[in-house]
C-alpha cells in the first residue's frame, strides 16, 4: 500500500523523542519486515507495525499517533525478540499510545476501546490493589458502550465459579493511591 | 524447599484452577510456599502500555515487601505476573537512579534482593524432572499433549530468558517426566490474541482458533497451558473458532498443573477439571486416567 506523503507535515523533533523515550535506536531501522511478518494482529490492520517506524523515522507525527495498530498491538513481542538489530517494537508501541493519549490525538474506533478496557483494568487495580474481573467487564461494558461485550459468556463464568463475585482487596489501599498519584504528576497525564 | 509467592489476581479468580493444582503439586514434591503480604496486581499489559513507572512501581511493591519477609524468591504461576514482575525488578536491579525513584514513589527500601521465578522452571530446575517422575501415580501413558506457552512465558529480553524464544521445552519435559506424549508441534508461542478479547473479540477468535486446529492436526489430544488468558481464550472462544472454521475441534485446554495433578492422583479439588468448557473427562477416562463418577 502506498503512503501518501504530499500534504503531510513533517515533525524533524518526533523522531528524537520517540527515541529518547523508549531508549530505543529507531532510526536504524533498514525495514526489513521481519517484525510484521511475525505480527499476529497485522492481518486485522491497515497499516502493518515495520510502517509505523517509517512514519516514526520521517517524523510523521499524526500518522504515526492516530492509527489503529498502536492500539491493537497484542504486546506480544514477536516483532521485539525478532528484530534483527534489537529493536524493542513493543516498547515503542508503549511509548506511542503514552504519546497519542499525553497528546489527546482522536483514536480510531479500535482504540478507544482497548485504551477503555485499560482503563477500566487499571481502575480496579487502584481502587482494590487488585485486578477484579467482574469490575473490569462491567465497567468496561459500560464505558465503551458495547454492553453485550461477553455477556453470551457470562453463565458459563457463574456455572463454573469461574469468578468470584466480591473483589479481593488490599489492606494499604491508601499507599497504593498516592502511588498513582505521584505517577501521573511525573508523566504528566 | 521454600518459595515467596505470588498469585496474581487471575489465579483468585478465573484461573483459581492453576492455583489449586499448582499449590497441591509443589505440596505434594515438599514445596513450602509463603505468600508475599499484601501483594498487588503487576498492572499486566494496561500498566506498561500507558505509563513508563507504573508498571515497576507494582513490581517494586511486590519486591520490596518480599524482601521485608526475608525471602529471596517470588514464584509466581501466571505467564502475565511473571513477565512484568521480573522485567520491573530487572529493570530496578540495573538502574540504581530507577530504584531510588521507585522507592520514593511507593514509599519502601527496596534493595533489589528478590528473584522471580515461573513455576515450570523451578519444576524442572530447582526440583527435578527425576523427583517429579518419582512422584507419579499414574503416568500418563498415551496421553498426546500440546504444550501451548504463548507469548509472556519466554519472550523476554536476552538475560531474563528461562527458556528457547520460538520452541521452548520447559513444559514438555515436565509432561514426559509425566508418562505423557508431548507433541513436536509448530504453534507453542503463537499468540491467542491476550487482552484485545474485549476490544477485538474477531482477531481473539482468528489466533486461538488457528493455535487449536495447529494442535489438532499435529495429534494432540489436549492442550496444557500456563498463563490464565491463554486458557481462557483457547477455551471460551473455541466454539466460536469451530463456527467459523466449520470444523469441531474438541481441545481441552488445560493448564500444566492440572495434568500433573492427575499423574500424581491428587484429590479432585486439586485436579479441578469440572472447570472447562471444553469437557476435559471423555480422553482422560478413555486413557483410563480418571474415574468420571468423581466428578458428577
Amino acid at each position: 500500500m502506498k503512503h501518501q506523503l504530499a500534504g503531510k507535515a513533517f515533525h524533524s523533533e518526533f523522531l528524537a523523542a520517540v527515541e529518547k523515550h523508549c531508549e530505543q535506536e529507531i532510526s536504524a531501522c533498514y525495514q526489513c519486515g521481519k517484525c510484521s511478518a511475525g505480527c499476529p494482529v497485522f492481518e486485522d490492520m491497515a497499516i502493518a507495525p515495520n510502517r509505523v517506524i517509517r512514519m516514526v523515522q520521517l517524523g510523521l507525527k499524526e500518522d504515526a499517533l492516530k492509527n489503529e495498530m498502536i492500539w491493537c498491538c497484542a504486546g506480544c513481542s514477536a516483532c521485539t525478540c525478532r528484530c534483527p538489530i534489537g529493536i524493542d517494537l513493543a516498547r515503542m508501541m508503549d511509548t506511542l499510545r503514552q504519546m497519542a493519549t499525553h497528546d489527546g490525538v482522536p483514536m480510531p474506533p479500535d482504540g478507544a476501546r482497548v485504551f477503555t478496557f485499560f482503563q477500566a483494568f487499571l481502575d480496579s487495580v487502584r481502587e482494590f490493589g487488585r485486578l477484579s474481573e467482574v469490575a473490569l467487564m462491567g465497567s468496561y461494558n459500560i464505558n465503551s458502550g458495547r454492553i453485550m461485550t461477553n455477556v453470551v459468556k457470562a453463565p458459563w463464568f457463574l456455572l463454573k465459579g469461574k469468578v468470584g463475585i466480591i473483589p479481593h482487596k488490599i489492606k494499604r489501599t491508601d499507599r497504593l493511591k498516592r502511588v498513582f498519584r505521584r505517577i501521573e504528576e511525573i508523566e504528566g497525564s | 524447599m521454600k518459595f515467596g509467592y505470588y498469585p496474581g489476581c487471575s489465579l483468585e479468580g478465573s484461573g483459581a484452577e492453576y492455583a489449586h493444582s499448582a499449590e497441591a503439586v509443589l505440596a505434594a514434591l515438599g514445596v513450602e510456599l509463603e505468600e508475599v503480604d499484601d501483594w498487588v496486581c503487576c498492572g499486566a499489559t494496561p500498566a506498561h502500555a500507558t505509563s513508563h513507572l507504573l508498571p515497576v512501581a507494582l513490581s517494586a511493591i511486590a519486591c520490596a515487601a518480599a524482601e521485608k519477609q526475608g525471602l529471596e524468591t517470588i514464584l509466581t504461576c501466571c505467564a502475565a505476573c511473571f513477565s512484568r514482575l521480573k522485567q520491573g525488578n530487572h529493570d530496578m536491579q540495573n538502574d540504581p537512579a530507577l530504584l531510588a525513584q521507585i522507592n520514593e514513589i511507593v514509599e519502601e527500601d527496596y534493595h533489589g534482593g528478590v528473584a522471580i521465578l515461573h513455576l515450570a522452571e523451578v519444576l524442572v530446575r530447582r526440583i527435578g524432572l527425576q523427583a517429579i517422575q518419582r512422584r507419579v501415580r499414574k503416568p500418563l501413558t498415551g496421553l498426546k499433549v500440546a504444550c501451548y506457552y504463548g507469548c509472556l512465558l519466554t519472550r523476554m529480553p536476552e538475560p531474563l530468558r528461562i527458556d528457547s524464544l520460538e520452541y521452548p521445552t520447559l513444559m514438555d519435559d515436565l509432561m514426559r517426566a509425566a508418562g505423557a506424549e508431548p507433541v513436536d508441534w509448530p504453534f507453542k508461542t503463537e499468540c491467542c490474541g491476550a487482552a484485545l478479547t474485549l476490544a477485538r473479540g474477531e482477531t481473539v477468535v482468528r489466533l486461538s482458533g488457528s493455535v487449536v486446529e495447529m494442535a489438532k492436526d499435529c495429534g494432540a489430544d489436549i492442550l496444557a497451558v500456563a498463563c490464565p488468558l491463554c486458557q481462557a481464550n483457547l477455551d471460551m472462544y473455541q466454539s466460536d473458532s469451530e463456527s467459523k472454521l466449520g470444523r469441531q475441534l474438541g481441545i481441552p485446554v488445560l493448564y500444566f498443573t492440572q495434568l500433573l495433578a492427575v499423574a500424581f492422583d491428587l484429590a479432585a479439588d486439586a485436579q479441578c477439571l469440572n472447570k472447562g468448557i471444553v469437557d476435559p473427562l471423555p480422553v482422560l477416562a478413555d486413557r483410563g486416567l480418571i474415574e468420571t463418577g468423581v466428578y458428577l
